[in-house]
């Protein structure tokens, strides 16, 4: 038996929920994706290309300038996928090195160490890679397009991505095996996610603090010289990333015989980190796991004020609705992952503020100035959503999942099962509005927005929005939910995950395609007087078109989420 | 008991998964202030009929009456009349025992009067008093089997539903917790049990049920278990014994032949 076989049993977990799926589902949502991803792949290309041509500094300085722009976004993107990847290894290898279950049966096994481990290696890298290498793939090809690399390179890049991704898994696999054998990993999973996501907010800091959109003004620096220079310089000299960067730009120009020598040093290190990782795992990865299954849970009942804080009010609600709320509540509170995410969502929250508190609206031409600045707080409104969509991802979607294997406790109970949806539903979509609609404020208050259509429409947009990502997250969260799983973390990266991402922002583009013609004709055209009554027609048909759509994407989850909670069997 | 007053009755439940019947029509009453026992070898259909009667699962035929009402119809009338202990006590395990009564009482609205001086009985019982403001995730398994108890009686149900309750307790635990069934009957109230431990069984129960391969094959008081097996003063492990081998040589000789009941 090698170690591919020893993962058969998830690989059959994996398939088994598969194909309890409707097929019909599974194409639209198969379908959706691959939309999503042309869209990103097609945009970006786009935008690279522009960005590759630099028209805006002359026919021979701009190509010049645009070339070292675009490899300065690559190098970005490698740098920000590599830590991506590390950050979610640690969290994964801790989890499959030390509390997959089926390491008792494993362990008991005559199988040699090793190979369990590398079965364990294994899983945690596919569990840690495979969502990033499903959002960055098609931006990294887009790259290759833009460059007009041959069609080779589109065949031997992914190989590239496949042992740039080895790298942080082995860091992080040689990090859980270290922290295993000196402290109790039960804690130690928890103290982990938290400086994991500390780490990751300053990377986002990081790359926030290269002010990437300075590079595209030319202006900001002292002279031309200055400005090449800062283009030329390696974000991290010597980092696998800069090894990526520099193989990835010569694979792309069509240097094949140079990339190959550029990678050559990552491919050598990736060989000598799983030897050494091997010989670690023989000494120590027995040892610590047998140490892990002493640790106790953590007892500590944290933070006990603001549960307090929290629950107060809800003693004036329904009963029912009192109890759910305050479980939710009380069981959010308790779990430490949950602390470094809200961290996590309020670094993203503030690099967004701040991107839009430095955008340089007055370097805009008066003329057009009232356009752009329109145009910017229209397109606000699902950006918003994005965030909403990520904060609904981390903290809603696994909301039923986390019922756990105790949801016979609410089955068996005389709640009807839409009550229990629409409980959880109220319970989180309060702090989501409440979330968007401070965000909109304080944005809208950063465009000054001068026209109350626009300003209304911005509220509108994102208290819809906050709607449907909640009941997306509530309903795909229950038709995908995994009351298995022990973190929301593990839950939210799952395929359940990625498939309410696409569909939030499947809503999104639904939502900005009904109101584009409204806005259009009403706003951006409004010097010019609506007389037609084709106008007026089909304004009314989309914004009933939009509050259909709405309900639907609110109601059709619920309905879907509601079958499964009915048809749910316990193991 | 009262045996003119039935208080559970299943209509011809079937059960199927794909090609396999895991339940095959049974009919079967349980009377009111009966302390009915549910026995059968592993995979027979215990736990399903147990989770169709709780409303966890649908059967994929059949009818569910819980005193009077139709569980499939009025599903919270019905649910209301339960105390279920499953026979994993899986728990929301960062909460308190006192915070989880707290949530069982209000999902079956229960005043919260109600559910602090039952869980302090019950808590105090099971010698749990002390750690009542610990977190549920750092018990035992038994531990958790008396809180699930506890929880179970919070809204002071008719019919109370067990599965396994002994598994992981204690000689002392078990003995309380035979007790404690024997009190509910007193009070009048119906329990409907499944066990392995046999002599828990052969202890506590008014009438018993032996299922296997997802039918009834015995069903009766002691005695009538004792005839039906034709092994008179024998205790109950030897007649479950006699009667699931006999059932087993009846599917595995002749399996067109209906089962002799």
């Amino acid at each position: 038996m090698n170690s591919i076989q020893l993962l058969k049993p998830a690989f059959k977990k994996i398939r088994r929920v598969f194909s309890l799926r409707s097929r019909l589902i599974l194409f639209i949502l198969t379908s959706g994706s691959l939309i999503v991803t042309g869209v990103i792949y097609y945009g970006l290309y786009r935008f690279l290309d522009y960005v590759g041509r630099a028209p805006m500094l002359g026919e021979t300085f701009g190509p010049l300038v645009g070339g070292l722009l675009v490899s300065k976004l690559l190098e970005m993107l490698l740098l920000t996928l590599f830590f991506m990847v590390l950050f979610s290894s640690i969290i994964s290898a801790l989890s499959a090195f030390f509390l997959n279950e089926e390491l008792p049966v494993l362990m008991a096994s005559p199988q040699p160490v090793s190979r369990i481990f590398r079965s364990r290696f294994l899983m945690m890298s596919l569990e840690s890679s495979w969502m990033v290498i499903a959002f960055f793939l098609p931006a990294l090809l887009a790259f290759a397009t833009a460059m007009k690399a041959n069609p080779v390179a589109y065949f031997i890049y992914p190989f590239y991505i496949g042992f740039f991704l080895l790298l942080p898994n082995i860091c992080g696999g040689f990090f859980a095996l270290m922290l295993g054998s000196f402290f109790p990993i039960r804690q130690m999973r928890k103290v982990f996610q938290f400086l994991s996501i500390i780490v990751l907010t300053g990377m986002i800091f990081f790359l926030r603090s290269l002010e990437a959109e300075k590079l595209l003004n030319p202006s900001y620096f002292k002279d031309v010289s200055h400005y090449i220079l800062s283009l030329q310089i390696p974000l991290l000299e010597y980092s696998p990333s800069s090894w990526l960067h520099k193989a990835t730009m010569t694979l792309f120009r069509n240097e094949l015989s140079t990339s190959f020598t550029q990678i050559l040093p990552m491919i050598l290190l990736i060989a000598g980190g799983l030897f050494v990782l091997n010989l670690f795992s023989v000494k120590f990865y027995r040892e610590s796991w047998q140490k892990s299954m002493e640790a106790v849970e953590n007892q500590v009942l944290g933070l006990e004020w603001i549960r307090k804080a929290l629950i107060f009010p809800l003693r004036f609600f329904d009963k029912t609705f009192r109890v759910i709320a305050t479980k939710e509540i009380t069981t959010f509170l308790r779990d430490p992952a949950i602390f470094s995410q809200i961290f996590m969502m309020g670094a993203i929250v503030f690099v967004y503020g701040y991107n839009l508190s430095i955008l340089p609206l007055k370097d805009i031409p008066t003329l057009y100035s009232g356009e752009i600045n329109d145009s910017l707080v229209f397109l606000n409104g699902p950006f918003i959503g994005f965030i909403l969509a990520s904060i609904g991802m981390r903290f809603v979607y696994p909301s039923i999942s986390m019922e756990g294997r105790a949801f016979w406790a609410v089955k068996s109970s005389p709640v009807r099962p839409e009550r229990i949806l629409l409980i959880k539903f109220l319970i989180y979509v309060i702090p989501m509005f409440l979330l968007g609609i401070t965000l909109c404020a304080v944005t809208n208050l950063i465009f000054r927005v001068s026209s109350p259509v626009l300003f209304w429409m911005s509220f509108i947009n994102v208290g819809l929005i906050s709607m449907v990502v909640t009941a997306l997250a509530i309903g795909v969260g229950t038709v995908y939910a995994d009351f298995d799983a022990d973190s929301p973390l593990k839950i939210a990266g799952s395929y359940g995950g990625f498939i309410y991402m696409i569909s939030s922002g499947l809503f999104i583009i639904n939502l900005l395609s009904l109101e584009a013609y409204p806005m259009y004709r009403f706003f951006f055209q409004r010097f010019v007087p609506v007389s037609r009554f084709s106008a007026y027609y089909l304004t009314i048909v989309c914004v009933v078109l939009l509050f259909f759509c709405s309900a639907a994407w609110v109601y059709i989850p619920f309905r879907k989420g509601l079958e499964v909670i009915d048809n749910y069997e316990p193991e | 008991m009262n045996q003119n007053n039935p208080i559970i009755e299943f209509s011809q439940i079937k059960k199927h998964y794909g090609e396999f019947a895991a339940v095959k029509g049974i009919d079967l009453t349980i009377n009111s202030g009966e302390l009915f026992g549910f026995l059968g070898p592993n995979g027979a259909g215990k736990t399903t009929m147990i989770r169709i009667l709780t409303g966890i699962i649908k059967p994929t035929s059949g009818k569910v009456l819980i005193g009077g009402y139709d569980l499939f119809v009025e599903p919270e009338r019905a649910k209301a009349q339960i105390g279920f202990v499953p026979d994993r006590p899986y728990l929301y395990e960062k909460l308190t025992p006192i915070e989880y009564f707290d949530f069982m009482g209000g999902l079956y609205n229960v005043n919260k009067d109600q559910v602090i001086s039952k869980g302090e009985e019950m808590l105090k019982l099971f010698s749990l008093w002390d750690r009542r403001n610990e977190l549920i995730e750092s018990f035992s398994h038994g531990m958790k089997q008396k809180v699930a108890m506890s929880a179970a009686i919070l809204h002071d149900p008719n019919i109370f539903v067990l599965d396994e309750p002994t598994v992981g307790l204690d000689p002392r635990s078990v003995k309380l917790a035979k007790d404690f069934f024997k009190s509910l009957i007193k009070k009048g109230k119906t329990v409907f049990l499944t066990t392995h431990t046999l002599s828990v069984a052969q202890d506590l129960c008014d009438r018993i049920a032996i299922i296997r391969n997802g039918e009834i094959a015995a069903l009766g008081t002691m005695a009538e278990l004792q005839k039906r097996a034709s092994l008179p003063g024998n205790d109950l492990e030897t007649v479950f014994l006699k009667i699931t081998e006999e059932e087993q040589e009846t599917f595995s000789h002749k399996p067109d032949e209906p089962v002799k009941k």
